[in-house]
């Protein structure tokens, strides 16, 4: 697959505050990569740059083969939807969509076709003489979408584009977008603080925070082997426990000994292990295995959420069993549950 | 809410006698034959349109639509970049900048008048430059009083329509392949059309009216339509015909404001 785009050493900072730290990335033909991070992590900034908006202040940004840099926005082949989506008051739904090809001086019968394709895309056909701000929250989100897919782009930005939207319109616009991306075979970076959201639609993940990536990789990686602590903590609820690794496939923590399927570490190299709540078995109490108090349970629809005591340390699980408050039960964690990480660099120093 | 309304009476009151009286007097005065000297009996009567006709009101009605017109369109040249500038630079002065503009409105307008006046004749302070001017009696003077005049009026309202436009507009704009100039006459100029009406009409209606400004700087040879109603009040006292045009004049500004409240619905520019 060829490299639609190649972020190479982008550095950004504003008024001295680093923003972006020295960002390496690339974005395949057809791919849907997700920016994933907490408010102020650099990913909208990040996206601005590729758009045309902001200018880095080192490194450069490779667009199919050619540097960016010089490039106005205006020339980019390259659209973007805006966060809070910036349709255009002063026209209607038809105009807004029709912006970028009237500017190309596209001939109106050909408008006319293109526009009507965009609109059947997002499902707002029979919408065209309607003023903007006439239209819903979702509808407006979709005039965006249409208005800038109609110029064939060869890299989609969208920046929280479903920021506003209520839950179900936005899980029904994920499963939309992403069939949408399919059908139209250009790539898309999308940005977002929503985990689920990010899980759900990408190809790729990358977790940014504080202007550094903190993983790239595939949802299911993200999510199973995340690297450090900041992504097990913003992917998923989890626990995460210090530990030592004690050989190859052998970690212990909780006062156990647990086999695993991580090796690589130092024989007694001191680490952080992750559980996913879901993957801990509750039992009635059991010799050779972490023992606790339920402390607290909440119904969560799907499951209950059990806060089980153990010692000084707390741990979140998922289970369809209810447990009563002050019953002592036994934590049950299979090798293929267990995720070993290094400490982070601030921690072991 | 309804104790609160009890508050306004004294201002109904006042209104009532300070505005809504006074115009039916003109009212009245406009179709009757009230004399000044004499108002004990009195007719209905046309006959003030008569007035109308007669050549020196023509002529100040063309002064008048001329001046207001050339002075309307350069504060319009002038202002609508004034105002985009201000809107758009990042600089740390802004508000300063918008100060200076506010600041001369609210010193007295005849002393601003007299000082260009004092400018504009042969010999004035400006001859310790080695300049002169001898423009009194000339447009050009009235002209560039009106405008100095009725500048910020033009550039707070669009500055203040450009200020609060989303400026992700912009960048959709510029994202969606159009340059600076296609962005400024497709987006930017449409969105701020209710700010450039607000300022015209808050030139225009000043300008159409004024009579010290025409007076002075002109040395009193260039007549507004405001400077034939002094004179009939005045000079002449044919209080009947001046109140027939005032009457005609204050129809013709309440009609254009009529149209600005419905171009400009939210109301958001008007000063």
């Amino acid at each position: 697959m060829s490299k639609i785009v190649e972020i190479n050493n982008i550095s950004k900072s504003f008024d001295e505050s680093l923003v972006l730290d020295n960002i390496n990335l690339y974005i395949n033909q057809n791919e849907f990569v997700t920016l994933l991070g907490p408010s102020g992590c650099g990913k909208t900034t990040l996206l601005r740059l590729i758009g045309g908006f902001e200018s880095q202040d080192s490194g450069q940004i490779l667009f199919d083969g050619f540097p960016l840099k010089d490039m106005p926005a205006h020339k980019r082949e390259i659209n973007t939807v805006f966060q809070n989506y910036a349709l255009f008051p002063n026209m209607n739904v038809y105009d807004n969509v029709a912006f970028g090809l009237k500017i190309k001086k596209m001939n109106s019968e050909d408008i006319k076709i293109e526009v009507n394709k965009a609109l059947k895309l997002v499902k707002l056909v029979g919408y065209e003489k309607r003023r903007v701000d006439q239209l819903s929250g979702g509808q407006q989100q979709r005039i965006a979408i249409a208005r800038a897919i109609v110029n064939k782009p060869k890299l989609l930005l969208l920046d929280e584009p479903l920021g506003a939207l209520d839950l179900k319109l936005r899980q029904d616009m994920q499963y939309e977008l992403k069939e949408m991306q399919k059908a139209l075979g250009i790539s898309f970076l999308f940005v977002t603080h929503d985990q689920e959201e990010a899980l759900t639609m990408s190809d790729t993940v990358v977790v940014m925070n504080e202007g550094v990536i903190q993983q790239i990789g595939s949802p299911e990686d993200i999510y199973n082997e995340p690297k450090n602590k900041f992504t097990a903590r913003f992917i998923g609820e989890s626990n995460i426990v210090d530990g030592v690794m004690l050989k190859d496939l052998k970690v212990s923590f909780g006062g156990f000994e647990f086999k695993c399927v991580d090796k690589g570490f130092k024989s007694n190299e001191l680490v952080d292990v992750v559980v996913r709540p879901e993957d801990i078995v509750l039992s009635k109490e059991e010799v050779g295995k972490i023992t606790g108090v339920v402390d607290d349970i909440t119904f969560k629809g799907v499951h209950f959420e059990i806060i089980v005591m153990v010692e000084d340390k707390e741990y979140i699980i998922h289970s369809t069993q209810r447990q009563t408050i002050g019953s002592i039960v036994s934590l049950g964690i299979g090798p293929n549950d267990i995720h070993v990480m290094r400490k982070s660099l601030e921690e072991s120093k | 809410m309804k104790s609160l309304n009890k508050l306004s009476y004294p201002y109904i009151v006042w209104m009532t006698i300070l505005v809504v009286l006074p115009m039916i007097l003109i009212l009245v005065l406009s179709f009757t034959n009230i004399d000044i000297f004499n108002i004990g009996s009195f007719n209905f009567t046309f006959d003030s349109f008569e007035y109308l006709k007669r050549p020196e009101v023509i002529e100040a009605s063309k002064n008048s639509i001329r001046l207001s017109f050339f002075t309307t369109v350069i504060c319009l040249f002038i202002g609508y970049p004034v105002a985009y500038y201000f809107a758009n630079t990042k600089s740390k002065n802004k508000q300063l900048y918008i100060a200076l503009i506010i600041v001369p409105v609210w010193s007295n307008m005849l002393l601003r008048i007299i000082a260009w006046e004092k400018l504009f004749y042969p010999n004035s302070i400006l001859n310790m430059f080695g300049i002169s001017f001898d423009l009194i009696g000339t447009d050009t003077a009235i002209l560039i009083g009106m405008v100095s005049m009725y500048l910020p009026f033009m550039i707070l309202p669009i500055y203040s329509v450009l200020d609060k436009m989303d400026k992700s507009l912009i960048e959709a704009s510029r994202d969606l392949g159009a340059n600076t100039l296609n962005t400024f006459l497709r987006v930017v100029l449409p969105l701020s059309l209710s700010g450039v009406l607000s300022g015209v009409l808050m030139t225009l209606l000043p300008s159409m009216t004024a009579f010290a400004l025409p007076e002075r700087l002109s040395g009193g040879k260039t007549l507004l339509i405001g400077n034939i109603i002094e004179d009939y009040f005045m000079k002449t006292g044919n209080i009947n015909a001046g109140s027939l045009i005032s009457i005609i004049l204050m129809f013709v500004i309440t009609f254009l404001f009529i149209g600005l409240l419905r171009f400009d619905k939210e109301g958001d520019t008007l000063l």
